[in-house]
């Protein structure tokens, strides 16, 4: 649905994006996340036809952004991440002005905008004035907006920006629905658990570059690597150690008490091998689990690293 | 195909007829111009005697009044334009618009449109008004009827400086600035410009003339074909106009032979090349407003 290959930004000296690479699945519910002045928006805009690249290639359905605008319009929706709205203009009419543009007027256009206010829980807002909405309607509204063409790629800036926990659990839900319905979705943010809560993939962009990419679970099962194993011993402990440090994965062991913190660099297969020859030789275990990692953790642990400070986990 | 509106101006049309102001301009506008037309008459028909009308009274209000119409397009139709762009910029509703369907040329087209209309609205609407004039004689109704059009074409060049200038800043302030300055430079500093080289040219030859020994005929010189300048002035449109109108060229030729030489074919079609220029002027900075609307032809 839209391949990013090897995107180059620069304003004057600065560089903003240095050779991003993105390839999304049609239906896929994308969130991309990085530090403030990683070059989200600067992406997002280069995608959505507002900014040129000073190299690399973009591919929206196939179609080269660069050579087809008009076919790229169609396919696209974009919403900013600061945007404004016309005073003296009322909701339904706000949404006949941009329906006008695609042609869209008359019977049908009144029709498909119910429909879209209703998507967005803004139907009895349909009379009032666009600029007397709150932040959180204005902002249903926008995305309302960029669906009028039915986009099949939403490219949205920071859509829970500014919105309160209640009205940013709503943008959750409609953007949820919409995924549902098909649509490949793009969203930026800097706030990790929502965005791992409602993605199916997530891209970690750092100073231009993608630094991470994958499903929730993979993200999560890379970051767990390096987070350590805990193990409570009830009963063996003469004989943990010695068969702690035969496992090749392991790499260093805390003990407090009874409870052992390993640093382990084995997948799950591994960590299952381990749990049985512990059994095995008779050690009683009353827990054993990987210390869970939140994606926040992992965030600040890659931004950390890139500035060149290693932080021990 | 079937005509489809211009979305943007559609949608400002919307917004302009909500509100009263309009209206309320609309008949302020036309019951200042009444008022001033009825005065005329009063001062025209008053001091004529043995009831003889004295005709060239009338064409004098509808000089007036023409230069009304004109001094209204030429000033109320740049605030409008040079707040199109720069202001859609301020509102942050741009980046949406452009990533929308519409073209680049088509939000600079809707733009224009309506921030005409509405001035052509208040000049239209006063041709009741004007038409005393016309009633009584002295005037035709193609006079009039040209007038419109000339305040239509001003407003066409008037406001794609305004457009061009605001497309070019990112701020409606100085858009407005440099709008209304190149304005006033079009209008008074052409002249300015025609009047100090001449002034500048007749000093340097009373120099040399009384320096001279042999008698020769004091003959200084003009400003030569550079008198073509004032082509690009709107001012000077509208007296090429009225001097045609008034079947007198009188105004125009002094203006113009008095300073410099023109080619007589110039001058005979001084208005009509002269609307021709600045149409093309008008072409020209709504092409390079397009392009700069454009955010991937726009390098940066
Ligand atoms: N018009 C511009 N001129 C100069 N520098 C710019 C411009 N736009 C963006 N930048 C720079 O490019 C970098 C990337 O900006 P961008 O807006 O893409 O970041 P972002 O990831 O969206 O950040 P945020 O989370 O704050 O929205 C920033 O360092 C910014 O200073
Ligand atoms: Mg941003």
């Amino acid at each position: 649905m839209l391949e990013i290959q090897g995107l180059y930004k620069h304003y004057g000296k600065f560089t903003a994006l240095n050779g991003l690479n993105l390839e999304l699945k049609k239906g896929e519910l994308f969130g991309f996340v990085g530090p403030n002045g990683a070059g989200k928006t600067t992406t997002m805009k280069i995608v959505s036809g507002l900014l040129n690249a000073d190299a690399g290639d973009v591919f929206v359905d196939g179609i080269n952004i660069r050579k087809d605008k008009k076919k790229l319009k169609e396919k696209i929706g974009y919403m900013p991440d600061f945007f404004g709205v016309y005073d003296n203009l009322k909701v339904v009419e706000y949404m006949e002005f941009y329906a006008s543009i695609y042609g869209i007027e008359g019977k049908p256009a009144k029709k498909l905008i119910y429909e879209l206010l209703e998507l967005v829980n803004l139907s009895e807002c349909a009379g009032n004035y666009v600029d007397g909405l709150s932040r959180g309607m204005k902002q249903r509204l926008c995305l309302a907006r960029c669906l009028i063409h039915d986009p099949e790629l939403l490219i949205l800036d920071e859509p829970a920006s500014g919105l309160d926990p209640r009205a940013r659990f709503e943008m959750k839900e409609i953007l949820r629905n919409l995924n549902h319905k098909g649509k490949t979705i793009i969203i930026s943010s800097h706030i990790l658990p929502e965005l791992s809560q409602m993605c199916s993939t997530i891209g970690i962009i750092q100073k231009g570059t993608m630094v991470l990419k994958g499903t929730v679970e993979e993200i999560m099962q890379q970051m767990n690597v390096s987070n350590p194993l805990l193990i409570q011993v009830v009963e063996g402990q003469d004989k943990v150690i010695s068969l702690l440090k035969r496992n090749p994965f392991v790499e260093n062991i805390a003990i407090k008490g009874s409870n052992y913190s390993i640093g382990f660099k084995g997948n799950k297969v591994e960590e299952a091998n381990l749990l049985h020859s512990l059994i095995e030789n008779d050690i009683r275990i009353s827990s054993f689990f990987r210390q869970e990692g939140t994606l926040e953790s992992l965030f600040i642990q890659i931004t950390k690293e890139e500035e060149g400070e290693k932080i021990e986990v | 195909m079937k005509f489809r509106m211009n979305p943007v101006y559609k949608k400002e049309l919307k917004i302009s007829v909500r509100t009263v102001r309009m209206a309320m301009i609309i008949l302020g506008y036309n019951a200042v111009l009444a008022l001033i037309g009825l005065l005329s008459f009063y001062f025209t028909f008053n001091y004529s005697f043995n009831n003889n009308i004295d005709y060239s009274g009338i064409l004098q209000i509808y000089l007036i009044l023409a230069v009304i119409e004109f001094g209204l397009v030429l000033f109320v139709v740049p605030a409008f334009t040079a707040s199109a762009i720069s202001g859609e910029r301020e509102k942050q509703t741009l980046e949406i618009l452009l990533t929308t369907k519409l073209k680049p040329s088509q939000i600079i087209f809707g733009k224009l449109l309506s921030s005409i209309s509405s001035t052509l609205l208040l000049v239209f609407s006063s041709l009741p008004i004007l038409a005393i004039v016309f009633s009584i004689g002295g005037i035709r109704l193609f006079d009039l009827i040209q007038l419109m059009l000339f305040c239509v074409t001003t407003a066409i060049f008037v406001g794609s400086i305004g457009i061009f200038f605001s497309t070019c800043f990112k701020k409606t302030v100085p858009s407005t600035v440099f709008t209304y300055g190149s304005i006033i430079l079009l209008v008074i500093g052409t002249l300015a410009i025609i009047a100090v080289s001449y002034m500048i040219g007749v000093r340097n030859y009373d120099n040399l003339y009384s320096a001279s020994s042999t008698m020769i005929e004091y003959n200084p010189p003009g400003v030569g074909h550079a008198i073509n300048l004032l082509l690009i002035n709107p001012a000077v449109s509208l007296l090429a106009l009225l001097s045609k109108q008034f079947g007198s060229p009188s105004y125009l030729s002094s203006l113009l032979s008095h300073y410099g030489k023109t080619n007589t074919v110039i001058f005979d079609h001084w208005y009509a090349i002269s609307i021709l220029i600045q149409m093309l002027l008008a072409v020209v900075l709504l092409c390079i407003s397009v392009r700069t609307l454009d955010p991937l032809k726009n390098k940066k």
